[in-house]
Parts: structure tokens; C-alpha cells; sequence
């Protein structure tokens, strides 16, 4: 008779606790957005295109552009992200569009 | 705070599972369709406005789900599976545990007696894996282990590793980015001889060494097991590298030019057991190396080391800023050469510096034009001036001028290995800080971190 094998899980648990995500807006008429980019994959052709559409949809948006916030995947990445919480209340906003991911 | 990630939509589940990595199972994504970099301005923004735009609305006022309690995922020493060697096989390759190669079948008596030698507690968390979010344990690198074929002494060798992985400098979580770089592990110290590591002819070729055959795959078992790097989740690679076998260096050969080894560079000495790892792009043989002098044989090294770098300088600027670090594979007669000549590795390096240059309308195509990294087509002067290459890169506004592939001599790492009577030598491009050169000491003494048994866990901690 062939042997037989009991064998366990090669993966492992994931540390990381399931976290409640943010509470969405309600509307993003009159609300601060924020673009966070990564320098890459045409953002700066976009974002703009974004902002404008934005704007003409929902009344008394503003645009806090990604050039506050600096290039989050370039040479200063860490720093950078790490101080984004601080940037985002310091610029009193209330969501964030990131990108891009190509 | 409500966030919306932009991706293309060739990235939807890595996305998703980057999100899942950090916690989060429902990260609200806005999809690019087909690639940005593929279409017209036209194009492109005639799809942005009629298929994201509503997305990325939708993603910061629409409600998203609560997340759920529990994962169902088994516990460590669950028995997930039972079976024949060939049931096991198949349900390990249908799972996506298994690269398809034959496995050792991971028991948990063959665990234990792996991790038993060492005197390891087998639930201490070295870290956590990323992207996946998932504890790196003494118990989850064994299991690995085992399916990969490893032997036991070489445990301390895969915990060294698996503290290059959890160390933030080495960027792990780039691992399956687009030009699927692969990492490569080079070996110094003692550990090389008395574990039979190979560092002589096919020092680079899968199963020439064991030893350096079922580490490397231990790795790639552990990326895909453990960090979640298999293409449903984390793995973007567009192509791919094949595994690279880990890269002992020849110390006899090193210590009789009187060089230092790769490790030394990174704060191990000669003589110290260590790890050495970073992710490498392309490879290029500078095969049958004429000259018995180091300026007849620099000019065709320096050759190589320019022909191998291409995208990846944009890690010298773009995605990364004086990150790019190649490497030079010298076979022990060529590295005579230049010990015979006086040579230290420090004079190889500056007169590679000088030697391995290119023109600057190619490094400038290559970083912002054939390649869309730099935004903004920024020039060599223009980043010259601003400090964001060193100065040499712009003292002319010539394209014709020669310019280096890296921003110093030190920068290019140069390893010794291989056939020690033929004259080649290799050379691998670097994927910079999407696996920066990360090097971590062996410690293969007993470890006296066990202080409970296996099926007490509650008492490890």
C-alpha cells in the first residue's frame, strides 16, 4: 500500500486585523479632494481632465492638486507617504483619488 | 478618510489584493480600461470620462461592505490535505502552493524535525510579509523549507533571508512589478564551504549546487506561499525571470587578491556568515575575455555594464534617485588580473565609472521618452541643476556627451565566481529601490528562543 502524507497549510495567517474602511461622502458638493499621484502613467494628462469634470458636476468642489503632496513613488516615497496623513488634515481634506496603478 | 485608487484594469486583482494585504477587503477601485500608455491623448480621455469618472465618484460616496469576522484560513497545524505523494502534488500545483516542481510533502513531523536541530521557537513572528500582509514565522519559512528540498543547516541561511525580506530597504512588496525582476541571493562567509554551496563552474545554473538550487526555490516557494506573489494576486510580472540560483562567491580567490566580498560592502567582513540580496533585471555574458591587463579587459567589461542598463536607469532618476546598483560577475582569472595589476576592487569600480558610459540623448530616451517614468521630459541639465544627478551628468548640454549608468563608483557591486581557469564574466541590471541591495548576517548558532513546545503555542509567546 502507497504511504500516505497528513500535511499542513504552506501559507501563513495574515497579522494585519481587518479594518473598517472610512465612511464614504454624501455628496462631493462643496468638499476639498484631494489627488494623490505617482508620477506615472499619464496622471498629469488625467488629473486634470478629473478636476475639470469635477467641477462641472458638483458645485463648490475644490481641487487640492497632487503636486502638494509630491511624488508618492519616487525617490522620496517613504517620507512622502508616511507624512500624507499630516498633509491631507493640513489641507482639510475630505477624500482622496489616488493613482495611477498601470 | 474615503480614498478611490486609479488603476488600469489589467491590475484590478492586485489591487484588490494589495487592499486585503493592509487590511482592508473592499478598497474602492476606479478602472483605467486597457493600458494608458497604449492610447492616443484622444483616446485615452474619451474612455476616462465615460467609463472611470462615475467609478471614482461612486468610490468616495457610494457605502462600502463591513468587513467580515474571521478568515476561514487553516492554522498552522491544521492537516489541510492527506494523500498519496502524487495527491499531494496535484492539490498543492491546483492550489497554487506549489511551483509544479516535485515537493517534499510538508508533514508536520517533517516540520518539526526541520526546526528541531536549529532549537528555533517555531511561532516567532520575524515580521510581517507584504503585500499580503501575512506573519513571517520560523514555522511558515520551515514548511516552505521542506516542500522546496532544503536541508536543515540550511535554516539559519532562509531566516536570514527572511529578515532581508521584512526589512523596509529592500522592498519586497515590489516583487512582482512590471519587469519581473528576480531576486538574487549572493552568499559570503564560511556557511559557502561547510555547507557545500557551490561557487565554482555553473555557478549560476540551476542545479550545478543543491544547496544553492533549493534556496533559491525556498525563496520563490516563500514569495508565492507566504508574500502572495502568484499571478491572481501580487504578481504583475509582464514576462518574468527565471529563478536565479543563489550566488556564492569564491572567497579563496577573493582573499588571495587580497578584495573584500559583496557582503563587506554592506557592513559584513570577510569572515562573516551573510546574506546579500537584491532584485536584478537583465543578465548579459561578456564571454571570452581577450587580455592579460586590466586596461586591455576594462573597455569590454565597462561595455557590459552599459549594453545591460536600459530601463532600469531610471532608477539612477525617475522611480528611483542614485538606486541603481548593477553587478559585475568576474570569474576568479579575469579578477587575477587586476589583483595581479595592484587592483583593489575600489580602482575596478572608478575605472568601470569612467569607462561604462553612454550617451546622454539615450539616457534621456530611455528615462522620459521611450518610457514614460520621468514626467515631464526632464533633461540631464535640468536635473543636474537641481541636485537630482550629480553634476556630471549636465556639464554640457551636448546629447553626444558620455554620461555613467550609475551616480558613483561604488555603485557598481562586483561579485567573483564561477569556472576559476575561464575568462568571462556576467553582468545583471538592478531594479533599485524595487529590491535594493540588502544584506543580513547568518546566525547559525542554537538559538535559545525556544521556551515551549509546538503544541503550546500560547506559551512561545
Amino acid at each position: 500500500m502507497e504511504t500516505t502524507y497528513d500535511v499542513v497549510w504552506p501559507k501563513a495567517p495574515r497579522g494585519a486585523q481587518a479594518k473598517r474602511p472610512a465612511a464614504r461622502l454624501d455628496t462631493l458638493v462643496g468638499k476639498r479632494i484631494a489627488f494623490a499621484w505617482d508620477y506615472l502613467f499619464r496622471g498629469d494628462e488625467l488629473f486634470p481632465v478629473l478636476a475639470d469634470e469635477l467641477r462641472r458636476r458638483y458645485e463648490g468642489v475644490e481641487i487640492v492638486n497632487y503636486d502638494v503632496f509630491g511624488n508618492l513613488h519616487g525617490p522620496q516615497e517613504h517620507e512622502l507617504v508616511n507624512a500624507l496623513p499630516d498633509a491631507l488634515a493640513m489641507h482639510r481634506i475630505d477624500g482622496v483619488v489616488s493613482g495611477n496603478g498601470c | 478618510m474615503p480614498t478611490v485608487s486609479l488603476v488600469c484594469e489589467g491590475f484590478e486583482r492586485q489591487a484588490a489584493a494589495t487592499g486585503r494585504g493592509l487590511g482592508f477587503d473592499d478598497l474602492p477601485l476606479a478602472l483605467l480600461q486597457g493600458h494608458v500608455d497604449a492610447q492616443s491623448y484622444d483616446d485615452m480621455v474619451v474612455s476616462f470620462l465615460a467609463h472611470t469618472v462615475d467609478q471614482i465618484v461612486a468610490g468616495l460616496t457610494s457605502p462600502i461592505r463591513e468587513p467580515e469576522e474571521g478568515t476561514g484560513d487553516p492554522s498552522a497545524l491544521d492537516v489541510v490535505a492527506s494523500g498519496t505523494i502524487d495527491d499531494i502534488h496535484r492539490l498543492f500545483v491546483m492550489n497554487a502552493w506549489s511551483d509544479g516542481l516535485a515537493i517534499i510533502p510538508p508533514t508536520r513531523e517533517r516540520v518539526e524535525g526541520f526546526i528541531a536541530p536549529s532549537g528555533h521557537d517555531p511561532w516567532r513572528v520575524i515580521g510581517t510579509a507584504r503585500p499580503s500582509g501575512r506573519d513571517i514565522t520560523v514555522w511558515s519559512v520551515a514548511v516552505n523549507a521542506v516542500m522546496a528540498g532544503c536541508e536543515p543547516a540550511q535554516l539559519p541561511v532562509l531566516l536570514a533571508i527572511a529578515d532581508v525580506l521584512v526589512d523596509p530597504h529592500y522592498g519586497v512588496e515590489h516583487s512582482g512589478n512590471t519587469t519581473g525582476a528576480d531576486a538574487l541571493i549572493v552568499l559570503n562567509g564560511p556557511v559557502i564551504t561547510e555547507l557545500g554551496f557551490n561557487h565554482g563552474p555553473g555557478a549560476m545554473r540551476d542545479g550545478a549546487g543543491a544547496p544553492n538550487t533549493v534556496v533559491a526555490r525556498w525563496l520563490r516557494l516563500f514569495l508565492r506561499n507566504v508574500c502572495d506573489f502568484t499571478a491572481d494576486e501580487h504578481d504583475k510580472a509582464t514576462f518574468g525571470n527565471s529563478s536565479r540560483v543563489v550566488l556564492a562567491e569564491d572567497e579563496a580567490a577573493i582573499a588571495e587578491i587580497g578584495w573584500a566580498p559583496v557582503a563587506d560592502e554592506f557592513g559584513h567582513p570577510m569572515g562573516t556568515d551573510a546574506v546579500t540580496m537584491a532584485r536584478m533585471n537583465s543578465g548579459l555574458i561578456i564571454g571570452s575575455v581577450f587580455g592579460s591587463t586590466p586596461e586591455q579587459i576594462l573597455p569590454y567589461l565597462a561595455d557590459g555594464i552599459a549594453r545591460v542598463s536600459g530601463w532600469d536607469l531610471t532608477h539612477v532618476y525617475g522611480l528611483g534617485q542614485g538606486h541603481f546598483r548593477p553587478l559585475l560577475v568576474l570569474s576568479p582569472v579575469l579578477a587575477r588580473i587586476f589583483g595581479k595589476a595592484g587592483w583593489s576592487k575600489r580602482d575596478v569600480q572608478e575605472a568601470l565609472f569612467l569607462q561604462a558610459r553612454i550617451p546622454a540623448w539615450r539616457f534621456e530616451k530611455l528615462i522620459g521618452e521611450w518610457s514614460n517614468l520621468t514626467a515631464g521630459r526632464r533633461t540631464l541639465v535640468d536635473l543636474a541643476a537641481d541636485g537630482s544627478v550629480p553634476t556630471l551628468f549636465g556639464e554640457s548640454a551636448d546629447p553626444d556627451r558620455l554620461v555613467p549608468v550609475v551616480t558613483a563608483p561604488d555603485k557598481i557591486v562586483i561579485a567573483v565566481a564561477g569556472d576559476p581557469n575561464r575568462t568571462n564574466a556576467y553582468v545583471l541590471s538592478h531594479d533599485g529601490p524595487h529590491g535594493d541591495w540588502t544584506s543580513k548576517p547568518i546566525d547559525r548558532s542554537y538559538s535559545t528562543d525556544l521556551v515551549c513546545s509546538i503544541d503550546n503555542r500560547d506559551a512561545c509567546s
